[in-house]
């Protein structure tokens, strides 16, 4: 038998087919929320290893996202002529990997220079960097500048954004619950307390922004596939803000807190639809409510992080 | 001879105009256990800090098992076998009193992401080895029934001993102990010598003890340095370091040596 952690992630991509196989029978609308929800899993939980676990605030996920988003949506137009139709799963997995590996090289230019930064100079560093992605390719012709790329395959289904969401997740905590991973949450608590202890933060710090923006990248590789069409205004920073918001309602670090906020952040901006106009202004005051009834994260139990989180 | 397991050579610390530490000449060998005191401010923690690779000295060279410390960084001085506690203690507020032990563990782990992710076998009977000396550490310093509680709500006593564990956990040659008794009662005091004496002996290591408590390092340490004002004004047995009239001196108003 698959051991431990493995065997969830199995029996969890194996319910996800089961229910995928359904899938044509759901409500389209309503599916297409369904594969949102997965994406903003994927987005959560990857700041949650930067921002959760490791202690760096980081207000350029989005950016991450965008890379993505805009390599795998390029690579999947410029193949999908070329292959039968049978080959798209290929072609997004390549997709996803692709976007995932060029937004963690982004990860990595992001993280080595920023690493002596803390903070609130972080965030706003991060947010920068957010905001260049943003303009390198609102004004890149290549990509449709500012109206953004068209005509993307649909190549995101309910499967794959939840697969991967499954993955994400997994990927996530497994890191941070070994011996190595503790190292993430040593150098959120006490830099000096755990580089006497023979952690390297600096090494600890590069790894979870490069790991964070692969998976960034990944989700961002869905959202094209999802909406088909992407524009540099989809990934600015109101979306790096978004999923700073779903990782503090979610606990900080805390892997099933910070899904379960993805999911309700997801669900409750559609809820709001009938009441178009005040829809913003209802989803920032329930933020705040929640923020001040409770500061330690809307699902959090426990006061620490157990070996199971 | 072989070389002193840890050497400073006329070592000092300047910040801005103050010299906390000033041609500091000081060498522990192996297994051995030595006491650093002097009254507060006079430099102790700052040569924990010289020594850890926090602070790079001033003037002067410090050299661990032959190698000089220069340029290297803590978590790299960790390696290869110096540990530290901390005078006010910075155990992982987060985490555990086992995770606490465990994230010390990592520095000489065979497993890193990769690993992690896949969980094969190798990593888990690794991890399975981990948890098993987590453990008996802990039990030796009678921590083994607190390991799911959180380090923060120990009592002081058990998050020193705890901190003191976790340095262990590292595999040091040697070990840098600052102030371990403070906030202690006389019972807790008493146990702690009898386990500094053990883990001495059981683990083959070399332990530099800063502390304020006179009778402990007089009972405990083969070997004195007494710092004031980051200068050494005296150096010997408990026997000689009590009778120093330089001693006697400096710590004159300050409090009664034992
Ligand atoms: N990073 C620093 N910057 C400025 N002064 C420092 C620094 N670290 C220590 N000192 C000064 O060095 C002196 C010795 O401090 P310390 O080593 O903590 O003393 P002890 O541990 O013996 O009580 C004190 O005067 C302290 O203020
Ligand atoms: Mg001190």
């Amino acid at each position: 038998m698959i051991p431990g952690a493995k065997r969830w992630l199995v029996v969890a991509i194996v319910l996800i087919a089961i229910v995928s196989a359904f899938s044509k029978q759901f409500n389209s609308y309503y599916l297409g929320i369904a594969i949102d929800v997965g994406i903003n899993i994927i987005l959560a939980v990857s700041l949650n290893l930067i921002m959760g676990h490791t202690g760096q605030f980081s207000l350029g996920h989005a950016g991450f996202m965008a890379v993505g988003s805009y390599t795998a949506a390029s690579f999947t137009i410029a193949c999908t002529k070329h292959v039968p139709e049978s080959a798209a799963p290929f072609l997004l997995v390549g997709g996803l990997i692709l976007g995932g590996l060029l937004a963690a090289l982004c990860g990595l230019a992001v993280g080595v220079p920023t690493l002596r930064l803390r903070g609130d100079y972080l965030a706003i560093v991060t947010l920068g960097f957010g905001e260049i992605i943003r303009v390198v390719f609102q004004n890149m012709e290549a990509v449709g500048a500012a109206s953004g790329l068209s005509g993307i395959p649909n190549y995101t289904n309910f499967f794959w954004s939840w697969t991967t969401a499954a993955i994400a997740a997994y990927a996530v905590a497994a890191l941070v619950n070994s011996t190595y991973g503790r190292g993430f949450i040593a150098v959120h608590d006490d830099e000096i307390a755990a580089s006497a202890m023979g952690i390297n933060p600096t090494r600890y710090k590069v790894t979870a922004f490069v790991v964070g923006a692969f998976f960034a990248g990944v989700a961002g590789a869905l959202y094209a596939h999802h909406k088909q069409t992407i524009n540099p205004t989809g990934f600015d920073f109101m979306k790096s803000f978004e999923i700073v918001v779903m990782v503090i309602l979610g606990g900080m670090g805390r892997t099933v807190g910070v899904i379960i906020a993805a999911i309700l952040l997801t669900i409750l901006p559609e809820m709001l639809r009938p009441v178009a106009e005040y829809r913003m202004i209802i989803y920032s005051l329930l933020i705040i409510v929640i923020m001040m009834a409770r500061p330690q994260g809307l699902f959090t139990l426990r006061s620490s992080k157990g070996a199971n989180t | 001879m072989s070389a002193p397991l840890l050497k400073l050579d006329q070592v000092t610390i300047r910040f801005g105009g103050l010299t906390a530490v000033s041609a500091l000449d000081f060498q522990v060998n192996d297994h051995d256990l030595v006491g650093l005191i002097g009254p507060n401010g006079a430099g102790k923690t700052t040569v924990f800090n010289l020594i850890t690779g926090v602070y790079q000295p001033t003037e002067g060279t410090i050299a661990f098992a032959g190698q000089p410390t220069a340029k290297r960084k803590p978590h790299q001085l960790t390696k290869v076998g110096i540990a530290r506690t901390f005078q006010n203690i910075r155990l992982f507020h987060s985490l555990n009193v086992f995770d606490n032990v465990r994230a010390a563990m990592q520095v000489h782990r065979t497993h890193g992401v990769r690993q992690a992710l896949w969980r094969g076998k190798a990593y888990r009977a690794a991890e399975k080895e981990v948890e098993d000396r987590v453990m008996d550490l802990l039990e030796i310093f009678k921590l083994g029934r607190l390991r799911n509680e959180d380090a923060k709500n120990l009592p002081y006593g058990d998050q020193r001993r705890l901190e003191i564990v976790r340095a262990l956990a590292t595999q040091p040659k040697l070990l840098l102990l600052d102030e371990p008794a403070a906030g202690m009662n006389p019972t807790e005091k008493a146990e702690l010598a009898g386990l500094i004496r053990s883990i001495k002996d059981r683990f083959q290591i070399a332990v530099l003890l800063v502390e304020h408590d006179m009778q402990l390092v007089m009972n405990l340490c083969e070997r004195i340095t007494v710092l004031d004002y980051g200068v050494k004004i005296a150096e010997g047995t408990p026997t000689e370091i009590k009778r120093h009239p330089k001693v006697i001196e400096a710590y004159l108003g300050e409090e009664q040596i034992a």
